[in-house]
């Protein structure tokens, strides 16, 4: 059963991200929103293990939190509105938030 | 048949009131039978540090209530072995009977609930 | 605020008659809030409050109603850890009136 992992707290001074990547499941998705979109500033840390983590077509970020932080998704990255985050999440058995 | 859950407990036992909430929510689900796991991953594996004295700080004593969970129909008991690892716990000495998993295994566990939340 | 009078002492009570300092309590004063109940403990009820008293000691909470009764099977045996046997003790609602006959908080997660 795959999962769409989502997380909305930024990746520096927390380690929901790292600890997402590291029991990220294949078939997973992960969605960034909220402070979380922080994580594709480019030539960041968390924006370099997100690179090294092979997730080519399932990661994906919220358009409208890139645009309010000035983020680019970037090319790994698909941004997504809130009727696509409904649509993702209905691609997927489960959604896990990261509260 | 209920769909399953896994709660999963990522806080440290005095940060807030996570992990209190975590483990209302198993000791609710178990008390109507739902079929409930519980991972302790990240800082939620102090919750299961031997030896704490929460009433130095006011606190409920978390350990002792996490205990009664096998009581109330939680059986399937988890930690992540890379965070025991990195905090310098070992499974032996915990408080609770968890069985810890490897990274890989954690990925299969999530697969097998029908639902995941994480607090 | 509620109170329970037993010989010369006056007794706190929550707002559901339970006990607000679980130190209060003592046999007279199980024999007291069970009387209140309109109930009569015999031995089959004592042993159910003593071994509610070793839950609360143990996990430092109130058992809802299934745990309860594992608990009472795993300690006194399946004849007397089921609903009918505790049922019939506790007027039906074994978790809550028992819990409140032991001097324990009121269960959470009860119905």
């Amino acid at each position: 059963m795959s999962t769409l992992h989502v997380i909305s707290h930024s990746p520096f001074g927390d380690n929901r991200l790292s600890s997402c990547l590291r029991l990220l499941g294949s078939d997973d998705g992960l969605l960034l929103c909220g402070d979380a979109v922080y994580a594709l500033q480019p030539g960041s840390a968390p924006l370099a293990s997100l690179q090294a983590s092979n997730l080519q077509g399932r990661l994906f970020a919220l358009e409208e939190d890139l645009n309010a932080r000035a983020i680019s998704a970037g090319e790994t990255t698909r941004a997504i509105d809130y009727p696509g985050f409904v649509a993702l999440s209905l691609n997927y058995d489960k959604v896990n938030s990261w509260l | 048949m209920a769909k399953s859950l896994l709660i999963i407990s990522r806080q440290a036992p005095w940060a807030g009131p996570s992990a209190r909430e975590a483990l209302d929510i198993a000791l609710a689900g178990g008390a109507f039978d739902l079929p409930l796991g519980m991972l302790f991953l990240d800082d939620g594996v102090f919750q299961l540090a031997p030896d704490q004295q929460p009433a130095q700080l006011q606190q409920k004593n978390l350990a002792a209530n996490l205990q009664a969970l096998p009581m109330f129909g939680v059986e399937e008991l988890f930690v992540a072995s890379s965070s025991l690892q990195e905090r310098g716990l070992s499974a032996a000495t915990l408080s609770l009977p968890v069985q810890a998993l490897d990274d890989t295994a954690l990925a299969a566990l999530i697969d097998r609930f029908d639902q995941v939340i994480t607090l | 605020m509620n109170t329970l009078t037993v010989g010369e002492r006056s007794i706190a009570l929550d707002k559901d008659g339970y006990l607000v300092e679980l130190s209060d309590w003592s046999d007279e004063v199980a024999a007291a809030l069970a009387a209140h109940e309109e109930l009569e403990l015999t031995p089959e009820h004592w042993e159910v409050l003593t071994l509610l008293r070793a839950f609360y000691q143990e996990f430092e909470l109130s058992p809802a109603t299934r745990p309860l009764i594992k608990y009472t099977a795993l300690k006194l045996g399946p004849e007397k850890g089921n609903s009918m046997h505790l049922n019939r003790l506790f007027k039906g609602t074994p978790a809550k009136l028992a819990a409140k006959l032991a001097g324990l908080p009121k269960p959470t997660n009860c119905i």
